[in-house]
């Protein structure tokens, strides 16, 4: 499980960096083999756990213990989360992408996304409920604006923009 | 006499080297050791102040090299005991020394080569590809004189085997198994890569006909190593590898062959290797052999005893006399690459993982590698002490 974490882990760093990239890759492997029911026999799931391992064991003996014990039900824990929180952060950028919020159609929650700036400055369909009839109902989070060239005048925009 | 490790560890530039504010502690000596700055000098001043080819060029720079090349020759086989100086082969190491004698002995079809049951890769692979040629190969049990016996056939020409194993550290009684071989008119090949840093070891004594070790197990450098051979048997040995400074004239159908060892050494060879390699050789015989065997013992016992204590699996012979500076052992329930994983991050202790190039004996039974420290001259109780408190919380850890 450790090498799936380490495939999105060490992919992203690898965008960066090539010494993360190379790992990146052996974790592919590592993937790719376990998905065809094979072995992975890289080592590299031993290495990472022994990394860990070796730095808990220094700091914190018993936390080690406890790791070192229950080391693949935690790699499985973090192998959820790490899934949930990648559908639960796709969501939210559909959802800031279609209807301006994170939270989805006509939430009053804050939204994460809230206040980027101009980085996710998009218009909000003009079809959209939010913006039905020219009058915008965003709630305070959302403000409304008229602009020029714009194919819809009124539209709703991120508040402060 | 006990060996001032102090003062030897400041030869070792490694050692005023941190690593996450922690020295290094190495321990994988079997693999590949440390170098005194003198062997580094040594290769340094050839670059820096004779750089050309010996044996070719009649200009200083040649005569030289060509000088110190000789010298270092010369170093060895006194190393070694040997009668001449042609008798010490200069090869890239053990593997080269072990190949050249399997392709060059003319086995013949029906012949039979006997190998220990702990034999290095090298050691074995050389062989079963002889196979091919229909040349036979059995294995007897290291340190097995009597299975030795049972295996010794008419058929043997050839006994090549480990002397110290590193998987282990288990040494083969290799004066009988020599006296076994020879009065069954077989020839003896010892791969010495782990007893000869270890052990004192008299060829002619001995009675060895052919010896290959290198020198990166020995303070020296890499890619550097030695075969010892009788004279009279290297005569009867058909050239391996073929080409410059190997032959005295040649014609576009026939060659001459150049006399003993150089007929062995084709081709450009790496000075600064061999010149590294007589020095470290230099280097160790100042200090004594026995003293650095007695002394890896001594660290031996040490880590044994407190092994032993913690309920720690160890491979080989009980006793650490019996297992030069090797600990090679397992702990129940966790991988020994995850051993070594965590002794390198939690407190740069740096040992060796997996197979050791003994596939084959960790094969035969089911075993999935083993952990191993392996230990030399530079090596202190302090260190020792630091392993086994790393071992024990992994222990606890478990």
């Amino acid at each position: 499980m450790i090498c799936l974490i380490a495939l999105v882990v060490f992919g992203i760093l690898g965008i960066f960096s090539a010494t993360h990239r190379k790992i990146a890759r052996e974790a592919f492997e590592c993937v790719f083999k376990r998905i065809r029911l094979k072995p992975c026999d890289s080592g590299l799931d031993q290495r990472l756990k022994s990394q860990i391992m070796g730095k808990l064991l220094r700091r914190k003996p018993k936390l080690a213990r406890f790791t070192f014990r229950h080391f693949e039900t935690i790699s499985w824990i973090f192998t959820i989360l790490m899934i949930v929180s990648i559908i639960y952060s796709g969501i939210g950028i559909f959802n800031f992408i279609i209807y301006g919020n994170c939270d989805g159609e006509n939430s009053q929650e804050a939204c994460v996304y809230t206040g980027l700036g101009d980085v996710f400055k998009i218009n909000v369909d003009c079809e959209s409920p939010l913006c039905q009839n020219k009058e915008c109902s965003c709630g305070d989070e959302i403000g409304c604006q008229e602009r020029e060239g714009d194919i819809c005048k009124e539209s709703c925009y991120i508040e402060g923009e | 006499m006990s060996l001032n490790v102090q003062k030897i560890r400041e030869d070792f530039p490694i050692f005023k080297k941190q690593t996450s504010g922690k020295p290094v502690i190495y321990m994988d000596s079997a693999c590949v050791t440390l170098k005194p700055i003198h062997v580094i000098n040594a290769i340094n001043r050839y670059y820096k102040e004779f750089p050309a080819c010996a044996g070719r060029s009649i200009h200083r720079l040649g005569r030289k090299v060509t000088n110190e090349v000789y010298n270092s020759r010369k170093t060895i086989q006194k190393f070694l005991g040997a009668k001449g100086i042609n008798e010490v082969i200069f090869t890239k190491n053990t593997t080269e020394g072990i190949n050249l004698i399997a392709n060059s002995l003319n086995l013949e079809k029906g012949d039979m080569v006997l190998t220990s049951d702990k034999e290095h890769n090298s050691g074995l692979l050389p062989f079963q590809l002889l196979r091919r040629k229909g040349i036979g190969h059995e294995v007897f049990k290291l340190g097995d004189l009597n299975d030795f016996q049972n295996k010794l056939n008419k058929n043997v020409r050839l006994v090549s085997t480990v002397h110290t194993s590193n998987l282990d550290g288990t040494s083969n009684p290799i004066k009988e198994i020599i006296k076994l071989a020879h009065e069954n008119n077989s020839l003896v090949l010892i791969d010495g890569a782990q007893s000869v840093p270890h052990k004192e070891i008299n060829v002619r004594k001995l009675d060895i006909d052919f010896l290959a070790f290198s020198g990166h197990k020995m303070c020296g450098p890499s890619g550097i190593g030695a075969l010892y051979g009788k004279l009279d048997l290297l005569k009867k040995l058909s050239p391996f590898i073929i080409g410059g400074d190997t032959v005295k004239n040649s014609t576009y159908v026939s060659y001459e062959e150049e006399e003993i060892p150089e007929r062995f050494e084709a081709g450009l060879q790496n000075y600064a290797g061999i010149i590294g390699f007589a020095e470290a050789v230099r280097y160790l015989t100042k200090i004594g052999i026995k003293n650095i065997e007695s002394h890896v013992i001594d660290l031996n016992r040490i880590i044994t005893k407190r092994f032993c204590n913690l309920g720690i699996e160890i491979l080989g012979e009980n006793e650490p006399e019996k297992r030069s500076g090797i600990i090679s052992f397992n702990i129940k329930g966790i991988d020994p690459h995850e051993i070594a994983g965590i002794l390198n991050e939690s407190s740069n202790i740096m040992i060796r993982s997996g197979m050791h190039c003994v596939h084959s004996w960790f094969n035969a039974n089911n075993l999935k590698g083993s952990a191993r420290v392996s230990l030399y001259l530079y090596n202190n109780k302090e260190e020792s002490e630091v392993l086994v408190e790393e071992i024990k919380k992994i222990c606890k850890m478990m």
